[in-house]
Parts: C-alpha cells; sequence; structure tokens
C-alpha cells in the first residue's frame, strides 16, 4: 500500500518536477559554497580544484594546537606581513601579494580579531594587527573575560544568576588549547546548510501535502473509505508514506550536498572544537566540528519531519492541499518577521520554534537557554527532544482524524 | 444475507436528505430510482459507511454496520457517482492499489484483476493511464474496481451517467451478469437502466420512499390509466395543462400524447400498456429523463 501511496506522489508531474527543482537547487548551492579563490604569490585570484589544494596546503601548515607559541608565531607572522612594503603600497595587485602570504593564518587571526576584542560582541577585523607577541598568553583567558564581562554587564538582565554560572561553566569547561587545522569544507558546508535545509523542506512541503487531501481533491475518497482498510491500516500506510518521502527527500539531498563539499574542499578539521573556527568561537556547546555536523543533519531531519506531519495533518483535517503547502512557508518565515522585536521573552520562544531546527548552525551559537527543574540547559537540546516528540504525537492524531472522515 | 434499513435518517442542518426509510434487502437487484436531489447518494453513502445516519441504522445480517466496520466494508464493493481515481496511475496500478486496500493478497489481486480487465473489456488498455480513459472506459474500470473483492454487496450510484446508449446496454448487460448470488443496489434516475434486471424498484422522492416492489407490482396499479391520443397543436397545450403527460411526438395530422389518466381522456383515446416511466411519472409527478428515448 505504502508503495502505491508513494507513486500518487511521484507520477504527478508536479511531483516529478519539484524532484528535478530540488536536484538543480542543490546543484546550484553546492557551486555557490564551493566557489571559494586563493590569491597566488602575483596577487593573482584562482578558483576551482587549484584553488582548494593550494589553500588547503597553506592552512594545513599550520595545523596543530593553538599553544601560545602558536599563537605567539601568528602574530608575528601577521605582523610580519601588514608591515611589508607590499601590504602598505598603494597598488592593489601589491595588497593581493601581500594577502597570499597571509591565507595560511587567516582563519586562526579571525580568532585573535574575538579573542582581543574590547568587548564580547565586538568584531574589529584589524584587531590582530595591534597585538604584540606578549599578548599570546591571554588567548583564552579573554575568552572568558569578555563573557564575563557581558553578562555582569550589557546582558544582566537576560539571563539569571543560574545561567550566568552556567555559561561560565561550559566556557571554562572547554578542553585548551584548541586543536587547528584547515576546515574549509566544514565551514563551507555549515554555512550553506540552512539553505539546502530550507530548499528540501519547502519540497516536502509540496510533495506530502496532498497526501490525505488529494483523495478529496481526485475525489477518489468514496472507493478509498468504503474499502476494508480505508479506516485503517491504509490511513496508516499513508502516513508511513509522508515518513518515508521525508526521509529519502531530505536524506538524498543532506548526502549528495555534504558529500560533494566534502569530496571537493575536503573533510579535514572534523575533530577540531568548534571555537577552532570564527563561526563558533563563542559557542557554549563544547562539541566537535563532527558534532555539530551531525546535530545540523540530525536537527534538520527532525525540523523536516515535524513539518512534514504538520503539513500532513493540515492536509487530512482541512482537505486542503493548498493550507497544507503553506504550513512550512508559515513555520519559516513567520519567525524572520518576529525576529525584529527586541524582547528577551519573545527571542526565548523564537528560539524554540521549528525553524531553528532547520538552521541548527545558528540554533548552535544563540545564547539561548532554559532552566527546566532547576537545570540549565541550551535550546538545542530541548529542541531535539522536543519536536521528536510532537512529531510521534502527530502521527495517531492524523490517523484519528482521517480514519473517522465523513464524506459531505 | 439480509441488508436491513430501519427508520434511517440523515439531516444535513434542516434538511432531511434521507427521511426515516425502513426497508429489507437480500440477493438480487435493487433499482433505486428518483430525481436529482431525491436522496439516493446519501441513502447509497451511509449503506457504505461514508456518513453516519442522524438516526435509524442499518443492518447486515442482524448486525449494525458501523459496528461491523472493517468486516462489513469487506463485503462491500461502491461504485460512486462521481468516480474519483488517480490521474497518473496506469488502469492496472489503479485495480492492483484498489485491491490492496480491499486487503487482498497480491497473487490473488494480480488474478482478480486480469480476470475483471478481460470481463470488463479493458485488458488490452491496462498500460493506459486513467487521466487519458474516456468516459465510457473509467465506468468499467469503476465497475470492475467495485467487484475486485468479489463482494455481497454491490452498490452502484449512477453507474451510466454520461454514457452513450451503447455504452449503458453494455453495462447494463455486466450488471446482470454480476448479479448472480449478490445483493446489487443500483441508483439511477434513468428509468431503462432498471426496468429489465431489477428484482424490485424503489422509488425514491424527497428522502422517502415513495413506493417500492417488482416491476409487475408496479405496473399493476396503473393498468389502464395509460392512453395514446392524436390531437391537434392547438388542443395539445390543453391536454398538457389538465393532464399529466408521458410523452409528446409529432405526427402529420399533430401531436401524439401519451396520458396518464384514471379516466378516458377523450373519445378518441386508446389505453395503451404501461411502462415504467409511467410510474416514474406518476409518483415523482416528473417526466422521464432525455436519455429513455433512444433506448
Amino acid at each position: 500500500m505504502c508503495r502505491y501511496e508513494l507513486k500518487k506522489v511521484f507520477l504527478k508531474t508536479g511531483g516529478k518536477i519539484a524532484l528535478l527543482l530540488l536536484l538543480f537547487l542543490v546543484g546550484v548551492t553546492c557551486y555557490f559554497a564551493t566557489n571559494i579563490f586563493y590569491v597566488d604569490g602575483k596577487g593573482d585570484k584562482k578558483y576551482g580544484p587549484v584553488a582548494v589544494r593550494e589553500l588547503r596546503a597553506m592552512q594545513k601548515e599550520w595545523a596543530g594546537f593553538l599553544e601560545e607559541e602558536k599563537i605567539r608565531q601568528v602574530i608575528t607572522e601577521n605582523r610580519r606581513i601588514r608591515h611589508s612594503k607590499e601590504a602598505l603600497s598603494d597598488e592593489t595587485r601589491e595588497n593581493e601579494i601581500a594577502y597570499s602570504w597571509g591565507q595560511g593564518i587567516s582563519e586562526i587571526r579571525n580568532l585573535l580579531n574575538y579573542s582581543y576584542a574590547s568587548h564580547f560582541r565586538e568584531y574589529d577585523y584589524y584587531r590582530a594587527d595591534s597585538l604584540s607577541e606578549t599578548d599570546a598568553g591571554d588567548f583564552y583567558a579573554n575568552r572568558v573575560s569578555l563573557l564575563k564581562a557581558w553578562l555582569d554587564e550589557e546582558a544582566k538582565d537576560t539571563f539569571s544568576d543560574k545561567e550566568k554560572a552556567y555559561l561560565m561553566d561550559q566556557y571554562h569547561r572547554i578542553q585548551t588549547p584548541f586543536y587547528y587545522n584547515y576546515m574549509k569544507g566544514w565551514t563551507q558546508l555549515f554555512a550553506f546548510s540552512p539553505t539546502i535545509i530550507m530548499i528540501s523542506m519547502l519540497i516536502l512541503g509540496y510533495l506530502v501535502a496532498g497526501i490525505f487531501s488529494n483523495e478529496f481533491v481526485w475525489k477518489s475518497d468514496s472507493v478509498f473509505f468504503s474499502s476494508v482498510y480505508g479506516r485503517n491500516k491504509a490511513v496508516t500506510s499513508k502516513i508511513k508514506a509522508g515518513f518515508c518521502i521525508t526521509t529519502m527527500v531530505y536524506w538524498g539531498s543532506v548526502i549528495l550536498y555534504s558529500g560533494f563539499i566534502l569530496l571537493y574542499l575536503g573533510a579535514d578539521g572534523m575533530n577540531c572544537p568548534v571555537q577552532a573556527d570564527i563561526s563558533g568561537w563563542k559557542c557554549f556547546y563544547n562539541i566537535t566540528i563532527w558534532q555539530k555536523y551531525l546535530l545540523v543533519i540530525a536537527g534538520g531531519y527532525m525540523g523536516c519531519l515535524f513539518i512534514s506531519f504538520l503539513s500532513m495533518l493540515v492536509s487530512a483535517k482541512t482537505k486542503s492541499t493548498v493550507l497544507a503547502v503553506m504550513v512550512p512557508f508559515v513555520l519559516i518565515f513567520i519567525p524572520s518577521f518576529l525576529a525584529n522585536m527586541n524582547s528577551v521573552f519573545v527571542n526565548k520562544i523564537l528560539s524554540l520554534l521549528p525553524d531553528q531546527l532547520l538552521q541548527m548552525e545558528a540554533a548552535l551559537n544563540y545564547f539561548s537557554l532554559f532552566t527546566i527543574a532547576g537545570r540549565v540547559i541550551g535550546a538545542v537540546p530541548i529542541l531535539l527532544v522536543v519536536y521528536a516528540a510532537l512529531t510521534v504525537a502527530i502521527g495517531p492524531v492524523i490517523y484519528w482524524g482521517y480514519s473517522r472522515k465523513q464524506i459531505s | 444475507m439480509e441488508l436491513k434499513l430501519s427508520n434511517l435518517t440523515k439531516e444535513f442542518k434542516d434538511v432531511a436528505a434521507v427521511d426515516h426509510i425502513s426497508y429489507t434487502m437480500t440477493t438480487g437487484v435493487y433499482g433505486l430510482l428518483g430525481v436529482n436531489g431525491a436522496g439516493k447518494t446519501t441513502l447509497m453513502r451511509m449503506l457504505c459507511t461514508l456518513i453516519k445516519p442522524s438516526s435509524g441504522c442499518i443492518t447486515w445480517n442482524g448486525k449494525d454496520i458501523f459496528e461491523l466496520d472493517g468486516e462489513y466494508r469487506r463485503l462491500l464493493g461502491y461504485l460512486p457517482q462521481d468516480f474519483g481515481y488517480y490521474p497518473d496511475f496506469t488502469v492496472y496500478d489503479y485495480l492492483m492499489y484498489v485491491a490492496s486496500i480491499k486487503g487482498l493478497r497480491p497473487a490473488t489481486a494480480k488474478q482478480r484483476t486480469a480476470r475483471l480487465l478481460k470481463q470488463v473489456g479493458m485488458d488490452k488498455e491496462k498500460k493506459k493511464k486513467m487521466k487519458k480513459l474516456s468516459g465510457g472506459m473509467k465506468r468499467r474500470v469503476g465497475i470492475a474496481q467495485a467487484m475486485l473483492n468479489n463482494p455481497s454487496i454491490l452498490i452502484l450510484d449512477e453507474p451510466t451517467a454520461g454514457l452513450d446508449p451503447n455504452e449503458r446496454i453494455r453495462f447494463r448487460n455486466l450488471i446482470g451478469e454480476l448479479a448472480q448470488e449478490r445483493l446489487v443496489l443500483l441508483s439511477t434516475h434513468i428509468v431503462s437502466d432498471v426496468a429489465y434486471i431489477a428484482k424490485e424498484i424503489l422509488l425514491m422522492k424527497e428522502g422517502k420512499i415513495c413506493v417500492a416492489g417488482s416491476l409487475k407490482e408496479l405496473l399493476a396499479p396503473m393498468q389502464g390509466q395509460v392512453w395514446s391520443l392524436d390531437v391537434s397543436k392547438e388542443d395539445a397545450e390543453t391536454y398538457r395543462k389538465n393532464y399529466k403527460v408521458a410523452n409528446v411526438r409529432i405526427i402529420p395530422k399533430g401531436v401524439n400524447l401519451r396520458i396518464l389518466s384514471g379516466q378516458r381522456p377523450s373519445e378518441n383515446a386508446r389505453p395503451e400498456s404501461v411502462l415504467l416511466e409511467d410510474v416514474f411519472l406518476h409518483y415523482l409527478g416528473e417526466g422521464m429523463v432525455e436519455e429513455d428515448v433512444s433506448i
């Protein structure tokens, strides 16, 4: 039965077009994600596999634990480059040549900009240029002290004392020195992961929206419900079909996307802590890049499953495919409008909406905390548990409602 | 084998689509006649457990069909008036899918599908997509899907609607073949569809069964009440106002009228044998539908 439910979806012209569109959009996203450049010693920009190879080789020279000595070396190297005649020249090409020398340390240099900032939320691209070798020892201590200062001043009313203590504890607990490696594959993968997951979700929304309502649209409901399994097993097979479509389409696009990016840009750096990359420097979840990847794809899957099931519920309840198709749009785009409201309460609510699962990369960086039964917990584990439970709960609601449908 | 309707009522807001119907059916073909909106489809939907009655009950061999649930639906074959299908399925896939939701094992489903495709003359079209079929072909697939589970109760709601005369005759013969050893309830507003094959005919009007019985039983009270009369075109209008006129036919000298009347309407009126459409007109107050003329 489930096989025929899948056929109903994928034999439709719209279903075929949706899959082709998804494939096309995955391709486009892969193109943009892998479109990185490298500047050679003559100041010329290079793209494609050559750029990846050269950049990887340069950054790998700096791979290893970011100990005080290594930070010192980066500060020295950065100063050497910044004070070179090429960097100080008015000629763009000369500047490009100076830039080419710094590509090996560029990612560590970004970390310096954060670590030695004057405020927790500041990012000054030129901050690293003003450092001296004697500053190297403060690299990790700064990370903690900036957080403390922020919690004591700017964010003093945002968090409870318990939450502040939790954040400080998480910052203290992280193992230092960080291990650094070339990780362009992962950073690019994470940067475009919300795009790929949201595209998959919108396509999925279209595919699953008609599973229940199309019986009424096609007027096949009478034969369906008057059959022996029309009010039990056949309904279950529709839910199974929705689950299978979500699983196949989501994992298909995510594996295709991840596989291409990591094969092209390399999977080096998977064991580095997320804090060893500029996008995760402030993250209070002490996890590795690989663990972050697992969270991003698991969160995306959970989010897609939940939204697909919600679409199916709307489809089953209202008999309207149009309303069901709108569910992902509403859940993805409405929170972005509400995000402009500068309210701690609203922000807490927003951090628990299902769209967060689709952009786990960003959710991991939000300082969104909740105190449950006296224990402080981040939004990410709550999101995963709550939406897994809700998805499981929606299944029986769909079954119960649809199997009792009356034909008007 | 007994399907019993007891005081069956279905109300939509304040309107009773089916109004306190009680009737018992066993094996054979039952023709349900009525004008559009008489409540035929609502009654059939209740018999197929698609809608629940507002009051009253339907029992199959003494048990409520809604309590029997799947056990009852296992015995049921239904061809709805608006026969919907999955447009991108082939005929074969469609029938195999319906077989699966009717609980047939794959091997049995394949056998039955192949046999029914031959029986309804669709075996050469089995790889065609449903959306590419003509109206008649779709109806034939419709009857095939209804027969897949070899049902004890076969409910056909307006199965000949939209078919050309040849298709309708073919369809009627097919239903006659299928009617052995099962209960067939055939709803139509086309009188001739049931006149030849129905064991009993039920005339439905405004949610009620106004008369029921075999063709002979329905025709008997009307004997001597049907007349044929040739009149001028001018006089025809007067007769139409004063009598129920079943048919008007232009003849060289004027008009031939088929009149229903307990009294001879004119000295020149000739008695005619009673037809089912005369009974239809008598009870339901409307003339036969256009399609009948061609049969």
